[in-house]
């Protein structure tokens, strides 16, 4: 789970300006992470909200993703950002994790999202999986069921541990 | 299969990069753009328009696009 200490790299990951420009905008002031992630800890001792982050067998950090919004039938999943530079499998691994980690955690919950319509990539990935259930200007949203949930493990893990 | 057709669909995956000079001889990786999420959506491409999983080793061991459109086109005649 994300700590205090990481504020510096999440801050380095939400402020890059190609790479997260599909987040939500982040103030460049280290401080305000720290605080964030403060508050944030309080949420995760109440299982209201899981902060992620990922790294190589080396401890460096890679990316991050987390769980939020969770109440009695649903939760959110995002804050999907990784290092530019890492490799292929990294995307794949985190949100197999996160699919792994919600199936067993948030049992019976549909989880509901949104993407931006001009992130393309991973409109494209969710779209394989995920229903559409509305659209404004900026976002597409979208719910996944348990079933679908399912079917996205299986394909993620077929690629990274292929039969022989 | 056609090599032109695969070359415009892989571009397609790119947002931001100006992919008008793609070819099969294309070093897919040496840009600013290319990422896990790049390779995911490529992976998601192949599944959609081909029918074919392409694996993390596929999209690894692959330098040019060439390479993957021989691998595509291996899985989907197998």
């Amino acid at each position: 789970m994300v700590e205090e200490s990481d504020a510096e790299f999440i801050l380095s990951l939400r402020t890059d300006p190609v790479h997260a420009r599909y987040l939500t905008h982040t103030d460049n002031n280290l401080q305000k992470q720290i605080e964030w992630i403060r508050a944030y800890k309080k949420r995760e001792k109440k299982r209201q909200e899981y902060y992620f982050l990922f790294s190589d067998h080396d401890y460096q950090p890679l990316g991050v993703i987390r769980l939020y919004d969770i109440t009695a039938d649903t939760y959110t999943s995002g804050s999907w950002i990784i290092k530019p530079g890492c490799d292929e499998f990294v995307s794949i691994k985190s949100d197999l994790f996160i699919s792994e980690f919600a199936a067993s955690e948030l049992k019976n919950k549909r989880c509901v999202f949104d993407v931006r319509k001009d992130n393309k990539k991973v409109l494209r990935f969710h779209k394989m999986f995920a229903t559409i259930t509305g659209e404004d200007e900026l976002n597409y949203y979208f719910t996944i069921d348990e079933e679908s949930v399912k079917r996205k493990v299986s394909f993620l893990i077929s690629i990274i541990q292929p039969k022989t | 299969m056609n090599i032109e057709k695969f070359i415009s669909e892989f571009a397609d995956q790119f947002d931001d990069l100006d992919t008008s000079s793609f070819t099969a001889e294309t070093l897919f990786k040496e840009n600013d753009e290319w990422s896990s999420m790049t390779a995911l959506s490529v992976i998601a491409m192949v599944d959609d328009v081909y029918a074919v999983r392409l694996t993390g080793d596929d999209i690894r061991n692959s330098k040019v696009i060439q390479d993957i459109y021989d691998i595509v086109l291996k899985k989907s005649n197998s």
